[in-house]
C-alpha cells in the first residue's frame, strides 16, 4: 500500500490514519485534519479537513460527507460534501448536487449539477487562442426562427404615455 | 404603450409552450455590460453550470448565490423566508448586472422590496438588472430554471427539489414594485413569459 507524500502540521486523529488505494488517497469519515496537505497523487475527503490543501496536477474529491474548510490548488477537484474556502484549479471543478460550497473558484472549466448550494465568486480562465465571445450579438439560433416574434411590452420612451 | 397581458393570453393563438425561447432582453443585458472594467455580475439563481459558463466567459468575476435554495433552507428551517435576503450581503456597487431571473415571482411584494432595496445599493450607476416574470400558466408548473443555450436561448428546466408558492402578478405591479429602477425595455412572448431589463441611474 502505498503512501503518499503528506504533511499534517496539528490535528487529531481519532481513528485510523488516512489510507491510500492505488494512486488515490482517503481521508475517511471518523478522520479530521487540520493544517496543511500536500501530495503527488489523487485525494478523496470523506472527513474533516481544515487548512490548505496542495495537489497540483492531481484530482482533489470531497465526498459526500466530507467537511472541508480551506484553500486548495489541484488540477481538477469535486465537491459532493460541505467546502468553504478558495478552489485554485489548473483544468475543472465540478460541483455535485449534494455539494454546499461557499467561496471562490478559479479555473479553466466548471460544471454544477441542479441542485447544489453555492455562494461563489467565479473566475474562469479564458483560453486566450479561442476567439473572444462576441458580445451583445445573438447568436444565428434556428430553431427561433418560426417562432413569432415578442411583444414589446413598454420601453422607456413609453413610460407615462 | 403597455400593452395588457390578460388580452394576449385570451388570444388562442398564443398557446402555452414553456419549453424554451429566444431571449431578447438577454442579448441587452450582455450588451449592456459591456466595455466596463473590471466588470462583475450577480446570478441569484437557480444556479446551472451553463448559465455560469457563458456569464463567466463574459464578466470577470460571476458570483452566484443561489436564492432559490437559500429560500428553501429557511424553508425547511422553518425560519421566515423575508430573511433570506441575508444571504445578499454583498458590497455596495459590487456589480454591473444582476441576474434576478424569476425570483419576485417566489416572494410577496415585502419581500420583492427588499430584494429591489438591496439590489440597488449593490449595483454600481448604470448597472443592469434582468428580471423574468411567468404567466397564470406557471402556476401549476414546477419552479424552472433558466438555462442559455444556443446563444441567446433559454430552456426551462424543471427543479422539482424546488417548490414556493407563486405570486402572480400584471406588469403595472412589476414596475412599480422595481421603481427604484428605470425600464429599458420589456417583451412578453406567446408562451406568456414577460421579461424586463431594468437600469440603476
Amino acid at each position: 500500500m502505498l503512501r503518499k507524500s503528506k504533511s499534517v502540521e496539528k490535528g487529531s486523529v481519532p481513528a485510523a490514519s488516512p489510507v491510500s488505494m492505488g494512486e488515490k488517497t482517503i481521508i475517511s469519515e471518523k478522520i479530521s485534519i487540520e493544517g496543511s496537505i500536500q501530495g503527488k497523487g489523487d485525494l478523496v475527503i470523506d472527513g474533516s479537513v481544515k487548512g490548505s490543501i496542495e495537489l497540483e496536477e492531481y484530482h482533489l474529491t470531497v465526498g459526500p460527507k466530507g467537511k472541508v474548510e480551506a484553500d486548495i490548488h489541484a488540477d481538477n477537484v469535486t465537491i459532493s460534501g460541505r467546502m468553504t474556502g478558495n478552489i485554485n484549479a489548473g483544468c475543472k471543478v465540478e460541483i455535485t448536487k449534494d455539494a454546499d460550497f461557499n467561496g471562490e473558484i478559479k479555473a479553466k472549466r466548471i460544471s454544477v449539477e441542479d441542485g447544489a448550494y453555492l455562494k461563489a465568486a467565479i473566475e474562469l480562465e479564458r483560453e486566450p487562442q479561442k476567439k473572444a465571445v462576441p458580445i451583445g450579438k445573438p447568436a444565428e439560433d434556428k430553431a427561433s426562427s418560426p417562432e413569432k416574434a415578442p411583444i414589446t411590452l413598454v420601453s422607456e420612451a413609453d413610460k407615462g404615455n | 404603450m403597455a400593452i395588457s397581458t390578460n388580452q394576449l393570453w385570451e388570444d388562442p393563438s398564443l398557446e402555452p409552450e414553456l419549453a424554451s425561447y429566444t431571449s431578447n432582453v438577454l442579448p441587452l443585458f450582455v450588451k449592456g455590460l459591456e466595455g466596463r472594467e473590471e466588470l462583475q455580475a450577480l446570478d441569484v439563481g437557480p444556479i446551472c453550470g451553463s448559465n455560469i459558463t457563458f456569464f463567466a466567459q463574459r464578466v470577470k468575476r460571476l458570483y452566484v448565490c443561489d436564492m432559490f435554495l437559500c429560500l428553501d433552507r429557511n424553508r425547511r428551517k422553518g425560519l421566515p423566508l423575508s430573511r433570506v435576503v441575508q444571504y445578499l450581503d454583498y458590497p455596495p456597487k459590487s456589480f454591473d448586472g444582476i441576474l434576478l431571473w424569476n425570483l419576485i415571482d417566489h416572494l410577496n411584494d415585502i419581500e420583492v422590496r427588499r430584494v429591489v432595496k438591496l439590489g440597488e445599493k449593490m449595483l454600481r450607476p448604470g448597472g443592469m438588472v434582468m428580471v423574468i416574470v411567468l404567466s397564470e400558466q406557471a402556476i401549476d408548473q414546477p419552479l424552472n430554471s433558466f438555462v442559455i443555450e444556443d446563444g441567446f436561448r433559454l430552456y426551462l428546466r424543471p427543479q422539482p427539489h424546488l417548490d414556493f408558492p407563486f405570486h402572480m402578478r400584471q406588469n403595472r405591479e412589476v414596475l412599480a414594485l422595481l421603481a427604484p429602477f428605470t425600464l429599458v425595455k420589456s417583451f412578453i412572448y406567446r408562451n406568456g413569459i414577460r421579461e424586463f431589463l431594468f437600469q440603476r441611474d
